[in-house]
């Protein structure tokens, strides 16, 4: 760790609330504690034991975001939240862009889309580089760019996405063009990945810039875009080589919702992975939300750009890898 | 066959029938999709490199490869020499396959060359190395106020790195050879 960037760090966290505080943001501090934590095929929580005074035990985790108690805040009448507190995640690298447990900003508005999301991630990004001394980072006075997926792949790779979309001996095919094992169990997804790693994303956080309109099979728990249903208005944002957040205009309907959360089940099943209980009271207060986007920011990533460090574990106070490792 | 999960730098993988040699990895998960490790790697017949991305659950072929410490001697226009102390056999590593490493060896040095068919294709530093501080300015009063923390630093081994203000000519600092930081005072 380094003491000086430790001090910006604290004066980052105090821009960010700061910056959502003035736009009319309530702070929320949802558990970090759950019974039924988020199921994500390949996100694996920290598990524990909560203890009755009865002796009762109760299965419990940490949690890998607040999406959905954040969610279940706007269903109950709140309008714009955010919750800054830390997430972990189990069984990542300690390479020094992970830690297990990390800090995360996430926030949700009613009455929004992509493009405001971007407007507002742009905005406090800008805000609390602008109150951080000394200036490592330039930041550019042009707004940040906003490429497709699609864009990304023609730019990048020269490759065509829409052909290629649902078709996965067309997706073989060019994974083979560009160099990259194609295994039989390679599903379309797979396939998508290793081209994008290799050729696309390496490229893409150069300057600062909105990825957006996902393949829906990699929608998460967003909206299928209204103009064409092969793809999701999810958006990633990458800055400094970095990808910092990952934001969704929301999906609302629970029947959708619950047959994405069985999807994922089985796919974690099919991997030898542990499953759990769908998160029941989540998929019933969803219909409450209506429309919504939202996003969640990695804070120490974001002070390391800002900081200059070329390490997660310079800007956190005992890094998992001082903790445990000797 | 092994899992991607073991890919280490200097590793030689047989990928379409030929070695390559991992110049960099990087594991991946991008939260939606699987995990992956993504490479970059080196042909050791014909030098091309290839991005090459591996999902964390396939297996790859690892081509033996023999570690052997030695000592480094010198360079010149061939390269970098080193010696094995036991045998007293030498070898030479080609100045870009040194690449950045370069800066930090120094006459003595004790490191572990990684051998493919009898020849270096990787080179392994001490993790964390001392250096003297040959030239650098002295702190001036009000940098501090302008936020600057740290100032160049020329080193005995003549590379530059960023250091403390407080860091005087003379005194002895280590430095990660992995990532090129300062870590401490020696």
């Amino acid at each position: 760790m380094n003491t000086e960037m430790l001090k910006q760090r604290s004066a980052v966290i105090k821009a960010i609330r700061a910056f959502f505080d003035g736009q009319g943001y309530v702070e929320m501090h949802t558990p970090r504690l759950v019974g039924i934590p988020s199921q994500e095929p390949h996100l694996e929580p920290l598990w524990t034991e909560v203890l009755g005074i009865d002796a009762s035990r109760h299965p419990a985790a940490l949690i890998t975001s607040p999406e959905h108690a954040l969610k279940r805040l706007l269903a109950a009448g709140m309008d714009k939240v955010y919750d800054l507190g830390s997430c972990f995640r189990n069984g990542e690298p300690w390479d020094g862009t992970h830690d297990p447990e990390f800090l995360m900003i996430e926030w949700y508005r009613k009455q929004a889309n992509l493009a405001s999301l971007m407007d507002e991630t742009e905005a406090m990004v800008r805000a609390v580089h602008g109150t951080i001394l000394p200036v490592i980072f330039s930041m550019p006075e042009r707004p940040f760019r906003r490429l497709t997926v699609t864009d990304a792949w023609r730019h990048y790779a020269g490759i065509d996405l829409i052909p290629l979309l649902e078709n996965r001996e067309a997706m073989a095919a060019a994974a083979r063009a560009h160099d990259q094992v194609v295994n039989e169990e390679d599903t379309w997804d797979d396939l998508y990945y290793k081209i994008f790693l290799s050729k696309i994303e390496p490229h893409v956080g150069e300057e600062p810039t909105f990825l957006y309109r996902y393949p829906a099979s990699q929608a998460g728990l967003s909206l299928r875009s209204a103009d064409d249903t092969r793809f999701a208005d999810r958006v990633e944002f990458y800055i400094g080589g970095m990808e910092l957040a990952n934001g969704f205009a929301e999906l609302s309907d629970a029947a959708e919702q619950r047959a994405r959360f069985q999807e994922d089940v089985r796919l974690r099943a099919a991997l030898h992975k542990k499953t759990w209980l769908l998160d029941e009271p989540f998929l019933k207060a969803l219909p409450g939300m209506g429309e919504a986007v939202g996003i969640a920011l990695g804070v120490d990533r974001l002070v390391m750009l800002l900081t200059g460090a070329t390490s997660i574990n310079d800007v956190i106070p005992f890094s998992a890898r001082e903790r445990f490792t000797h | 066959m092994a899992s991607p999960n073991d890919i280490k730098k200097g590793a030689v993988l047989l990928h379409n029938t030929e070695p390559w040699v991992v110049a960099e990895f990087q594991h991946i998960n991008p939260g939606k999709g699987a995990a992956f490790v993504r490479t970059r790697i080196k042909n050791l017949k014909n030098g091309r490199t290839l991005e090459q991305t591996y999902k964390v659950s396939e297996s790859v072929e690892f081509v033996a490869v023999e570690y052997k410490n030695m000592q480094y001697l010198y360079k010149d226009a061939t390269g970098y020499t080193f010696m094995d102390n036991g045998t007293y056999e030498q070898c030479t590593m080609e100045e870009s396959a040194v690449g950045e490493q370069g800066k930090y060896l120094r006459e003595g040095l004790d490191v572990t060359l990684t051998m493919y068919e009898e020849r270096p294709i990787a080179l392994q530093l001490p993790k964390k190395m001392a250096f003297k501080i040959a030239e650098t300015m002295p702190a001036v009063k009000g940098d501090t106020a302008g936020g600057n923390v740290t100032k160049d630093a020329k080193t005995d081994n003549g590379f530059t790195v960023q250091v403390p203000l407080f860091i005087q000519e003379g005194e002895e600092v280590i430095v990660n050879t992995d990532t090129g930081m300062y870590v401490e005072r020696a």
